[in-house]
């Protein structure tokens, strides 16, 4: 138990510390997303949903490989309700991609493998080059 | 750390999880009304936990019991229920069984993280909409309180609704 409890610490630090999303909230959110160039994602979540929990280290992975291609930002419904209440988010987690600025897709609740993010990620931003 | 006492973080958005954290406010009191446990709700910042212990993750705070102790440790699950019990004085009585030991096994131990693992598991049916998708072993149970309460809906939510 102990170093179970010991490694699991261990873990989430290194999870913690390799954190590839940054958060926005109302304040940076124009500036983050809105005023961004190129594809954007966000994940519109909060801590206690566990749907959100088990999305997590899927999207870090996916993060860490379009790193250079699509920025990914996560807003947290439980702080930031305006902005949930703006972009109609009804359920967490809600993943809306933005291309220069503009809403270009929302998927709810998606199926957390890297493969099935890709693909729902990509669809938004197909044909940008 | 002297005077420290250990800190129950609690799920605020869990029906079960409130329940309990209120129940152990009231109990864990000593007879001149002193709390021997600190409740506090894990809350929305993961910087604010990290202050609190620089080890703790947020999400695993929200997976799963955590109590943090005056030394530092960390108690997670039925360790942590333990160690609550053991701090309660209405439960202290009973609580030391947890540390009987018998040929290194702790057997009251391992039938409390069973029944810690097994509450766990229910949440969801007790309508903890941030408790996820139920445990397998749980869903026709479910399905069987929806269909029995009128709601015919069993489509298992893949999120959490706001």
């Amino acid at each position: 138990m102990e170093s179970g409890t010991k490694l699991k610490a261990q873990q989430s630090l290194a999870s913690t510390q390799a954190d590839k999303i940054t958060s926005a909230d109302k304040n940076t959110f124009s500036h983050l997303v809105l005023d961004g160039k190129g594809p954007i994602a966000v994940e519109f979540m909060s801590y206690g949903c566990s749907h959100c929990g088990t999305l997590e280290p899927i999207l870090q992975q996916v993060a860490s490989m379009l790193e250079s291609k699509v920025k990914i930002f996560r807003v947290n419904t439980e702080t930031e309700k305006e902005l949930a209440t703006t972009f109609q988010v009804e359920a967490t987690p809600t993943l809306i991609m933005f291309l220069n600025g503009k809403n270009v897709g929302k998927i709810v609740g998606p199926t957390p493998t890297v493969s099935s993010i890709l693909t729902a990620m990509a669809q938004p931003f197909r044909g940008f080059s | 750390m002297r005077g420290a006492k250990p800190i129950l973080l609690f799920n605020d958005e869990c029906n079960v999880c409130r329940r309990i954290s209120s129940w152990v406010q009231k109990s864990a009191k000593t007879k001149s009304g002193e709390a021997t446990i600190i409740d506090r709700a894990i809350g929305e910042d993961p910087e604010a936990l990290k202050r609190l212990s620089p080890n703790l993750n947020i999400w695993d705070a929200y997976a799963t019991i955590h109590l943090l102790m005056p030394n530092g440790s960390m108690k997670l699950g039925g360790e942590a229920v333990a160690e609550v019990l053991r701090n309660i004085p209405k439960t202290k009585w009973f609580a030391w069984t947890f540390a009987v030991s018998i040929f290194g096994f702790r057997p009251f131990q391992i039938i409390l993280n069973i029944c810690y693992a097994i509450l766990a598991d229910m949440r969801p049916l007790f309508g903890c909409e941030s408790c996820g998708t139920p445990g397998f072993w749980i869903k026709p149970i479910r399905r069987m309180i929806k269909w029995i309460s009128g709601d015919r809906r069993t489509k298992l939510l893949s999120s959490s609704p706001l």
